[in-house]
């Protein structure tokens, strides 16, 4: 299994798709305070600071964190079928389970890093043109850890999906398009049908593509914690352990 | 210790209505190098594919050094490499990164044999070339060297030979050859180039519409591919009567380009070809030959097919 993630973290460091979602989200990430930032000064308003950057934009991070992994799911996983590596990988002598773990977990680890970039260049950018100010409430220690914290953790759970995904659909293109409409049209299609279907509502309620937009909330009740904490853990487990079943029957063509 | 590297036992793969592979019992000798000959769709990547572990046989088992349990199968493919279809690569990246990846993948302790591996195939001065832009003979070193990283015990090798010019080819058979008898890596080899495959198999297995009609060794081979008199005369169909009548045998082929391949008699050269002057045919050609192990795969097929 170490071999497996190694070799993973290998493939995803020489992978290019990554790096170039990377390098335009930092580059995009520096760019959009800067709009604002020289917006505000000419027309005289006060400048917006690093914390209320993080509070106002955090939940805008949503949108990367369903990019990056749609892309990356489609250049980093599914590519590898149509290349033919993947029949290298599953005929090494690991169990399916295993390979598609590790190909998880690392998958995973790089959303991750792809959805931190908006939040941490874009608030340290701003924090250094017009400092970090005050959170309306509760400490600013706190706020960011939690708010990275949720980030990693709903980045994971989106990520799981996305990796179920490409078993199912295999071809890079397929995956990268279904995903992208697939995160896209979800809350449409749960609130549409939780008008109807109270059991949806309550689905959707609980689920990470509604929840996700409470990450930058300032204050969060204790009632809510936990289901903010477990519904992305759960998604990640229910999703990992769906996408390594299909994964033990898949013909490798 | 086991004998045989390989073993299926009435392996069948069924695809929606169509049946990719018929209860198929091979066996492959430790040692070997086996020739695995069929047409295209014949079954051969299929039962390769079950071997490696990429598709799941119907019905049957697959039995690799002596196992044939689940978990000890799947342990058992760290001691086999492979090419299946076509080399796999990652495009972007050098060879030796391939190369590198696959090393830690298999969990193979050092990187110097990332070096040795190129230098095997003849690729040691394009270590730092990407895989994208190497020619399709290069790719098949390349994965060829992939295939062999961590001293493999059994190679699969779907068309190795595939891109490979006439010098590369030659390069391939004698690496193969000498993997064979060095290493004592037992090979299975399947290949479109039947010429090719009888200068370095030792064992054959036919295959044809899922079914394994038949396995035999070189040798066996050899005593089975038909002695024959070619004859090439001016007219065939009265040639053919001369045969009939004076030489008493129905034993003959007559080709689509109206030369006769006569089975029997082969001793009597004298006497088929007096019989033939005497009846006021022209003799153009004749001379004794042998079949190749081409004509007796189309022979064992029924038909004259492409493989």
């Amino acid at each position: 299994m170490y071999n497996l993630i190694r070799v993973e973290f290998f493939k995803l460091r020489k992978n290019r798709s990554f790096w170039t979602l990377l390098f335009v989200l930092s580059v995009l990430s520096l760019a959009y305070p800067l709009l604002y930032y020289f917006d505000h000064r000419s027309s005289g308003e006060p400048q917006i600071t690093g914390a209320e950057f993080l509070i106002t934009f955090i939940s805008s991070n949503a949108y990367i964190i369903k990019f990056g992994v749609a892309v990356l799911a489609g250049f980093f996983i599914s590519n590898e079928y149509s290349t033919g590596v993947m029949k290298t990988i599953a005929s090494s002598g690991n169990t399916r389970g295993q390979l598609f773990a590790a190909k998880l977990i690392v998958f995973a680890v790089g959303s991750i890093v792809i959805s931190l970039v908006f939040p941490i260049v874009s608030t340290v950018e701003v924090t250094l043109l017009s400092g970090f100010g005050h959170l309306p409430e509760g400490s600013a220690v706190l706020f960011i850890s939690r708010a990275f914290g949720l980030t990693v953790l709903y980045t994971a759970g989106y990520a799981a999906i996305g990796a179920l995904f490409t078993v199912i659909l295999i071809d890079s293109g397929k995956t990268i398009g279904f995903s992208l409409i697939f995160f896209i049209m979800i809350d449409t299609v749960l609130v549409g049908l939780g008008s109807k279907v109270d059991f949806f509502a309550t689905l959707y309620d609980y689920s990470i593509f509604k929840l996700v937009g409470n990450i930058g909330k300032p204050s969060i009740d204790s009632g809510e914690l936990p289901a903010l904490l477990l519904v992305p853990l759960l998604t990640f487990v229910i999703s990992g352990m769906l996408g390594m079943l299909v994964f033990r029957r898949k013909e490798i063509k | 210790m086991y004998e045989y590297v390989l073993k299926t036992n009435q392996l069948s793969k069924k695809f929606k209505g169509h049946t990719a592979l018929d209860k198929v019992n091979l066996s492959i000798r430790k040692g070997s190098i086996y020739g695995f000959i069929g047409q295209n769709g014949a079954g051969k990547s299929t039962l390769i594919r079950i071997v490696t572990g990429l598709a799941f046989p119907t019905d049957g088992t697959v039995e690799l050094f002596g196992t044939s349990e689940e978990q000890a199968l799947i342990q058992a493919r760290k001691r086999v490499g492979s090419i299946i279809e076509s080399p796999a690569l990652f495009p972007h990246m050098t060879a030796s990164e391939n190369l590198e990846a696959n090393r830690i993948l298999r969990g193979i302790p050092g990187k110097d044999c990332v070096h040795r591996m190129l230098q095997q195939v003849g690729l040691q001065g394009a270590g730092k070339k990407k895989a994208k832009n190497f020619s399709l003979g290069m790719k098949q070193r390349l994965g060829l060297a992939i295939a062999l990283l961590g001293d493999p015990e059994f190679l699969i090798l779907d068309e190795p030979t595939n891109g490979l010019d006439p010098m590369g080819v030659i390069e391939m058979r004698e690496l193969l050859k000498r993997l064979n008898r060095e290493l004592g890596i037992t090979i299975l080899i399947s290949s479109h180039i039947l010429s090719e495959l009888h200068l370095m198999a030792t064992h054959y297995g036919i295959i044809h519409h899922g079914k394994l009609l038949e396995q035999l060794t070189a040798e066996e081979l050899d005593e089975k591919c038909q002695q024959y008199v070619y004859i090439k005369v001016d007219n065939p169909g009265k040639a053919t009567t001369v045969i009939q009548n004076e030489l008493d045998t129905a034993d003959f082929e007559v080709m689509q380009d109206g030369s006769i391949k006569l089975f029997s008699r082969i001793e009597q050269p004298g006497k088929i070809s007096s019989a033939l002057f005497s009846a006021g045919l022209e003799i153009e050609k004749f001379m004794p030959m042998g079949e190749d192990l081409e004509s007796y795969f189309t022979k064992r097929i029924g038909g004259n097919v492409h493989v």
